[in-house]
């Protein structure tokens, strides 16, 4: 028998190998029911609760973005329905990004590189949507929304976007809408700002970005695992739109004023110009023109980076405000500042005769009045109508440099005039205390010289300068230039009405700047800026020629041209006698190098659209290329 | 009272004995617990069909592919039944080959998410063949480790046994599915274990596996396999990433309670937070729905049929028929506490299908087939032995 059981094979079978297979297939069992157990009695509540909250989501209700108006109601900027295509990159499996974003870039015409840089330039986190294109045609957003599964992550939205009525013309003004940057992100989060929103970028879109907004409101809404929206459940708060802008901009005088600068740059190729136009009673806004410029509305729909690289690569700084983002000196028109210095100071009256020169000496320097002969005996009309250097060198010299600085400073230069822009640029004054500070040395009696005609250290903006003469023309209130007239909420209410703001009431008598007005009228009457006296209107302002840069083969200086003027409240009748102005103009021609003040003939052409004056008073001749100095 | 001892069985036996014998020989005891299984199954397919209300019986919704499946799955398993499994030992080797082949072809042709190759298209269908593939290993390697009866403590044969695994391991890695391969390390285990082999050798082995460990973290896995792998050990897991699955379907079942929500008013799985609900993380929608007392029936009824899985083993008076009810055993064990596991955050996501339950049809299929082989095995012995 034993025998015979060791030839039988060994059995298969072990009870103890069976047994310990069943204890096994127990212990499992019950381990399963345990973590069971604990789950859903033990810990069941917690989870319960966790899963209505994971049900809902709390998502924000985008506020329609406040529109904007010019001064007669018309719509600037309107928003438009548009196709947006967003990526949620925790969606897209890494192996098959490369394709998807090849495909994309072949459907919305980009390239693969400005995609993967608009997904890792991602603000949020991985599972923050991303906008990948905005302003999507409706055949590719469809083609886009239904091959889902082949686009993995992508999804296609409608959004509204910024419609700006006039591009160029108002880019300046206006500004555009784009997708909040990384950093903006950081610091608006808590304000509600969404990783794909849309924010205000330069402009009034960034100026008033707080008012055009609106309040975003938010709804709990059912989302699927994906993160997608099922259903909205409940509005928890409206969202409120935001307030609409009705500027002081009137959209005729923006079209005149830029019309009559890009004559002049047609004319004779001037790169850079800058107009304005003011109310000095208000220190409204009515146009502001700074060319070249841009298209806003290329960028409210998404600007590629090789056109953005190239507004960017442009010398003349088309994204650049001339008006009030960048300072240049201001050249004769800064004699305002030293004329009425000296007479507020009694360094002089109006009666009194300087001796104007073909140079003054100082040290072994000569300091040549621009004609080099000077004009005899003067007043100040005579000084500041023939804008005699060699006078008004004198007229600096009897200030000094920190008297200058004073009246410089009561006239709002080298500060910020405060308007409702952003990115503006405070100019310089020079004054000992600056050029301690600056340059570590006092000022040279010949910077002093400088200082008094504009050229040397001082600079400024256009908008400083106008609002300069606006306060002249006002009998000497230095207000604040406004953009926006009121702000109207949605329910059509004036929210924050217009008011004129004053910076300061001047430091100066009424008569002296009746003088300065009479003395401005001069300079048209001397006919110094030519024919803008047979103008059926009357105007005073001052002609500017401002050198810079540095000295051509012939020892010339290349220079801007400027020319800032003014009209009594009747143009016709009026008098300079009263400081009743309700118009003035500015006009800055970039590099200019004409044979006379090219912007005397911008504000001229401006001034006969704006009066309807049929006869044209222009001279063209007056801007083929040429020496300033030579010519005259 | 005179006990009949058990003789070994023949193939000709069969023809010999009465239907009624053979009738009384089947496991009406293992074939219900199945069928409740498929039944609970169906139930889940059904309430996952049910959306905003409407019962459909439309061709593509889940449920009623499902009952699709498992009609198929009732005609493999009589099939299966009827079928003389001694055959099986004289095919090994064709199965084998049958075996490398459907995987390779699913390397070849398949389609999967992501790049990988999982699934095979069968006209309207698809089918993952790495589930039959578990189903053709244990009948090879039953075949084989039989073969070897008398010397299964050797050394050799656990060799000969893991150079037979081998090739459909690193198949199925290769597509990749991690979970499959992982059912065929369990099944390789298992059925050596109750093969009898050598505690010191299978101690070895385990010895080496552990050691593979780091080698198969560093070349095998990808991302997304470490990502998940990783995310199950991370105390606070991302809950947006990987860990969204695991971390929803928690909550499913833990908002399930003691009784649940009632059939069709899920409203995690419903409400398709939970993805893939249907499939592997149907056990959430079960625990949701019918709660504590439905997990705790379904546990119930797959120790029931894992016992009566032993039995049948048990009772084999062949090695074939004992090996191969420890790996369809050892293969439903090892996916129900993976994939349960799973679900109840105990065990990490490898995507392995919850047998019987899940509505995956190569699966049941698959289930269905070892089954009618474990019927077969029953009765065709001569006599019960127990």
């Amino acid at each position: 028998m034993t025998a015979f059981l060791d030839h039988r094979p060994k059995p298969v079978r072990s009870l103890s190998r069976f047994l310990t297979f069943a204890l096994i297939v127990v212990i499992g069992a019950s381990g399963l029911t345990a973590r069971l157990f604990y789950l859903q009695i033990v810990d069941g509540g917690r989870l319960a609760t966790l899963a209505v909250h994971n049900r809902t989501v709390i998502e924000a209700i985008q506020s329609p973005r406040g529109l904007i108006y010019d001064r007669n109601g018309r719509p600037l900027v309107t928003n438009v329905a548009t196709f947006v295509v967003k990526l949620r990159p925790s969606d897209l499996p890494l192996d098959e990004r490369a394709m998807v974003v090849d495909r994309l870039a072949a459907l919305l015409h980009m390239t693969a590189p400005e995609i993967n840089a608009n997904i890792d330039g991602n603000p949020g986190s991985t599972f923050d949507l991303v906008r990948i294109a905005g302003d999507v045609d409706e055949n590719t957003a469809r083609l886009i929304a239904e091959s889902g599964a082949d686009l993995p992550g992508v999804q296609v939205d409608v959004e509204a976007r910024r419609q700006y009525t006039d591009g160029p013309l108002m880019s300046q003004i206006l500004g555009y809408t784009g997708p909040v940057s990384g950093e903006q992100l950081k610091a608006l989060k808590a304000d509600g700002y969404l990783p794909d929103d849309l924010i205000g970028k330069v402009g009034l879109e960034a100026q008033y970005e707080t008012e055009l907004r609106g309040v975003y409101g938010t709804e709990s809404v059912e989302r699927d695992a994906s993160g997608r929206k099922t259903q909205t459940l409940q509005t928890l708060t409206d969202a409120r739109p935001g307030d609409s802008l009705h500027l002081t901009i009137d959209t005729r005088e923006q079209q005149y004023a830029q019309k009559a600068m890009t004559w002049a740059m047609k004319e004779v190729g001037i790169k850079r110009g800058v107009v304005i136009v003011m109310n000095p009673q208000t220190g409204e806004v009515l146009a502001l023109v700074s060319l070249p410029t841009y298209d806003n509305n290329v960028f409210a729909r998404g600007i590629s980076n090789a056109a953005y690289a190239k507004l960017l690569k442009n010398p003349d700084k088309p994204l650049l405000d001339h008006a009030i983002q960048a300072h240049y000196p201001p050249g004769s028109t800064y004699k305002l500042v030293a004329g009425t210095g000296v007479l507020a100071d009694k360094k002089i009256t109006d009666k009194t005769k300087i001796q104007t020169r073909g140079y003054l000496t100082l040290g072994s320097t000569r300091f040549y009045d621009w004609n080099h002969l000077g004009f005899g005996l003067c007043t100040i009309y005579c000084g500041f109508g023939h804008s005699s250097d060699t006078f008004f060198f004198q007229m600096a010299g009897k200030l000094g440099i920190d008297r200058l600085g004073y009246w410089a400073k009561q006239y709002g230069f080298g500060q910020p005039t405060g308007i409702d822009l952003p990115g503006e640029v405070a100019g310089i004054v020079p004054t000992n205390q600056w050029k301690q500070d600056a340059l570590g040395s006092k000022i040279f009696p010949g910077e002093t010289y400088q200082a008094g005609i504009g050229q040397g250290y001082d600079v400024v903006t256009p908008i400083q300068l106008i609002n300069a003469y606006a306060a002249l023309a006002n009998g000497g209130t230095l207000r604040q230039p406004q953009i926006v007239h009121d702000i109207v909420g949605p329910d059509g209410k004036v929210v924050q009405p217009f008011k004129p703001k004053v910076i300061r009431e001047m430091k100066v008598s009424a008569s002296v700047l009746k003088i300065m007005r009479n003395a401005a009228r001069s300079t048209v009457l001397l006919r110094h800026t030519y024919n803008l006296v047979d103008l059926p209107i009357k105007v005073a302002g001052k002609s500017g020629t401002a050198e810079f840069g540095t000295r051509d083969s012939k020892g010339r200086l290349p220079f801007h041209s400027w020319f800032v003027g003014f009209v009594p409240k009747d143009p016709r009748h009026g008098s300079f006698n009263n400081a009743d102005s309700q118009l003035v103009v500015l006009a800055f021609a970039y590099d200019s190098r004409t044979k006379g003040n090219v912007a005397t003939e911008i504000v001229k052409y401006y001034l006969q659209m704006h009066f309807q004056i049929k006869k044209d008073y222009r001279l063209p001749y007056l801007l083929e290329r040429g020496n300033f100095y030579q010519s005259n | 009272m005179g006990v009949i001892r058990a003789q070994p069985a023949r193939v000709s036996d069969w023809a010999a004995k009465s239907v009624g014998a053979a009738w009384r020989a089947f496991d009406l005891q293992l074939t219900t617990y199945a069928g409740l299984l498929v039944a609970i199954g169906l139930v889940m397919a059904y309430t996952n069909s049910v959306e905003g209300g409407s019962v459909s019986l439309q061709a593509a919704t889940t449920f009623s592919r499902g009952l699709m499946w498992a009609g198929i799955a009732v005609v493999v398993f009589v099939v299966a039944t009827v079928f003389d499994y001694h055959w099986l030992k004289t095919l090994a080797w064709p199965i084998y080959a049958l075996q490398l082949g459907l995987l390779v072809l699913t390397l070849a042709i398949g389609d999967g998410v992501g790049g990988s190759a999982r699934w095979v298209s069968i006209g309207p269908l698809t089918f993952q063949f790495s589930e039959i593939a578990k189903i053709l290993m244990i009948i090879v390697l039953a075949s084989y480790l039989a073969s070897r009866e008398g010397r299964l403590d050797s050394l050799l044969s656990l060799i000969g046994a893991c150079l037979l695994v081998g090739p459909p391991l690193v198949l199925v890695m290769l597509q990749p599915d991690l979970g499959t391969s992982l059912v065929f390390g369990a099944i390789l285990a298992g059925m050596l274990w109750m093969s009898g082999a050598s505690l010191r050798w299978l101690a070895v082995l385990a010895a080496g596996v552990i050691a593979m460990v780091p080698i198969a973290w560093t070349y095998l896995l990808r991302d997304y396999q470490k990502a998940r792998l990783t995310d199950f050990l991370n105390a606070n897991p991302d809950i947006q990433g990987a860990g969204f699955q695991l971390h929803q379907a928690q909550i499913a079942v833990g908002s399930g309670g003691f009784i649940g929500k009632g059939l069709t008013n899920g409203t995690q799985t419903q409400g398709d937070f939970l993805p893939v609900q249907a499939t592997d993380f149907v056990f959430a929608t079960l625990a949701e729905e019918l709660g504590f007392i439905g997990g705790v029936v379904l546990f119930v009824l797959f120790v029931l049929l894992l016992w009566r899985v032993l039995v049948a083993g048990w009772r084999s008076r062949d090695a074939f028929g004992t090996l191969f009810a420890a790996g369809v055993a050892s293969m439903v064990m090892f996916q129900l506490v993976v994939n349960v596991g799973m679900v109840l955050g105990v065990m990490p996501i490898t995507g392995i299908p919850l047998p019987f339950v899940t509505h995956g049809g190569a699966s049941l299929v698959s289930m269905a087939a070892g089954l009618g082989i474990l019927q077969s095995i029953n009765v065709r012995q001569t006599k019960a032995a127990w």
